[in-house]
């Protein structure tokens, strides 16, 4: 049933709706409207975030539309980071989409996988998660493929393409599964099915399920279309679509996994933890050999999810609080450091060696990527570090095996990660320029974002009194 | 009618039991996935997908029919799945055609300038 409630709860999500539905319609009836589509859409970014944290401050809450629907502190936080990243990737787009004029179609795109990620996070019915899955994906394989200019864009299109579906069929059946042996779609009927033992059907649902979640966040051994697909995308768009769809998701397999299957933790956090080391591993080992810094990034962003699924070994027994608070910290330290690496390429270049000598030509840049690579690699006080650190505590505090073998593993991959970032930071601090460069790209608005996304990152630990406040009063503890 | 053909009639009337719908859609979903992994053309990869995909789905109507009460939302759930699936599809063929446009083929095996 419809109350004005109900359109409350949506706000934010509405609120990024109409943005995209007037930037693309601006986009088809103004001509040349470059600029003004793109303060739209950065206007409506904001709106967003101002909306998801009106909520938030007011503490409004609920569940709405027949329980599928619901609005609490852990769903308006994820929505805050999405409608964060949307706000850079709007920025940092400005000055690439001009370029083959379709920018009102792809700030359009923006916001549409914005509107399903958002809506991701609220989902309590699995076939509403399936469809806000869908929302989020399917614009992001127009943006993957968007850049007409360059042959890579529209084959990285195609790799994601292909196996993105695939993943989505996968997940469809585990959810059908779920739903054929529970009777019902809803999470608080699903946790009365998923008690101790399992019934085979319910039991190969949830298989299915955790490994089109798996694709959908690149996990291994489903990573292999993330390095294909940053590749191809606008820098841009790859920023994005490892920040916000991905923090979305991880929060809804949160949701999924603690309100929908709790009594089945032991099934589900061994194979988690499974996971999580073998994406640490493939993540770091394949980031090592690569030369494209793009490219390294999308196996840096597979290592990274593989830190943070090892938060999610931790959620039994007296882990649970703090592995939340560890997935939650975790991934607004990643949207803050990732993005700012991400956009430091647009300003740069993609090839390892465009990176020499960058501090004597653009010190203030150099800095910020120094920033962005030790925040990756987990340097204290960076804000990769607080993340990291809560998986360990989480870990530390769920004492079985399988966490300490994950924390384990953590540790060792973080010593693993060391070259690869570093060997940024050696070209930029320590090489000659190569002769011939084109000299400065970008503009002001990217170069903004650097510097912010660059501050943001180093003073992360002031923000995580906050940060923790808000985990315990998020409604899955 | 003799006994034999009245029983054989009986049979054709029951309910078919939820298992064979269910053993179906698992068959089509494995050719679907099976044809997916060979098969090197684009659109005919797409084309098993989309076999994966209504095979789920007939999963998900047996199982809204056979339901205590229908499983709440029930055969409404295919609907949305339908309709998911036709917009993957719309945004994937055009993805392939701009694929083909810059390459001149689709065959995944060739469009790989993207390794390592």
């Amino acid at each position: 049933m419809f109350t004005a409630q109900t359109f409350v709860g949506l706000s934010p999500e509405i609120v990024a709706f109409l943005f995209s539905m007037v930037v693309l319609m601006v986009g088809v009836f103004v001509p040349n409207a470059r600029g003004l589509v793109a303060g739209i859409a950065a206007f409506g970014a904001v709106a967003t975030f101002v909306t998801a944290a009106v909520l938030l401050l007011s503490g409004f809450g609920g569940e709405f539309l027949g329980n599928a629907y619901v609005v609490d502190a852990f769903a308006l936080y994820f929505k805050l980071i999405v409608a964060f990243s949307a706000f850079f990737a709007i920025l940092a787009a400005i000055r690439w989409s001009g370029r083959t004029g379709d920018s009102p179609e792809y700030l359009t795109l923006i916001l549409s996988v914005a509107v399903g990620a958002m809506l991701l996070v609220s989902m309590r019915d699995l076939f509403g998660l399936f469809v806000a899955i869908e929302l989020a994906t399917i614009p992001s394989y127009a943006l993957v493929a968007f850049d007409r200019s360059r042959r890579e864009s529209p084959e990285g299109g195609m790799k994601y393409l292909l196996t993105g579906v695939m993943a989505s069929s996968i997940l469809l059946y585990g959810i059908v599964l779920i739903y054929g042996a529970s009777g019902s779609a809803n999470l608080a009927d699903v946790a009365e099915t998923f008690t101790g033992s399992l019934s085979p059907v319910a039991l190969m649902g949830l298989v299915l399920l955790i490994s089109g979640f798996a694709f959908k966040l690149s996990a291994a051994p489903f990573h292999f279309w993330t390095p294909d697909a940053y590749q191809g995308a606008p820098t841009s768009a790859a920023a994005f679509l490892s920040v916000a769809p991905k923090a979305a998701t991880f929060a809804i397999l949160l949701r999924v996994l603690l309100e929908g299957m709790p009594d089945a933790a032991p099934t589900w956090t061994a194979v988690m933890a499974f996971l999580a080391v073998l994406t640490m591993f493939v993540g770091n080992l394949f980031a090592l050999r690569q030369r494209n810094v793009r490219r390294m990034l999308a196996y840096s962003s597979v290592a990274h999810s593989g830190y943070i699924l090892g938060a999610f070994a931790a959620l039994r027994g007296a882990g649970v609080d703090t592995a939340v608070q560890a997935v939650l910290i975790y991934m607004a330290a990643y949207a803050v450091m990732n993005l700012g690496a991400f956009f430091v390429i647009d300003l740069v270049g993609e090839d390892g060696k465009s990176f020499n000598g960058l501090f004597k030509s653009r010190p203030g840049v150099a800095v910020c990527m120094g920033i962005f690579m030790a925040a990756l690699v987990g340097i204290p006080p960076l804000s990769g570090f607080w993340g990291k650190a809560w998986v360990i505590f989480a870990g530390v505090e769920a004492a079985s095996a399988a966490t300490y073998i994950v924390v384990g593993a953590l540790v060792i991959n973080s010593v693993l990660s060391v070259p690869y970032y570093f060997g940024i930071i050696r070209n930029m601090f320590f090489e000659d320029p190569v002769t011939g460069d084109e000299g400065p790209k970008g503009t002001g608005l990217v170069l903004f974002s650097v510097y912010a996304l660059a501050v943001a990152t180093v003073v992360f630990g002031f923000f995580l009194g906050p940060l923790s406040a808000l985990a315990e009063r998020s409604g899955l503890l | 009618m003799p006994p034999q053909v009245q029983q054989f009639v009986d049979t054709l009337n029951a309910a078919l039991p939820l298992e064979g719908y269910l053993v179906i859609g698992a068959i089509m979903f494995a050719i679907g996935a099976w044809g997916a992994l060979i098969r090197r053309n684009a659109v005919v990869v797409f084309m098993c997908i989309e076999l994966m995909i209504n095979a789920v789905n007939l999963s998900l109507v047996a199982f809204a029919d056979y339901l205590p009460d229908a499983g709440g939302f029930g055969v409404g759930y295919a609907v949305l799945v339908i309709a998911v699936a036709a917009a993957e599809v719309a945004v994937g063929l055009a993805i392939v055609l701009a694929v083909y446009r810059s390459r001149k083929t689709v065959n995944v095996d060739e469009v790989n300038l993207l390794k390592g």
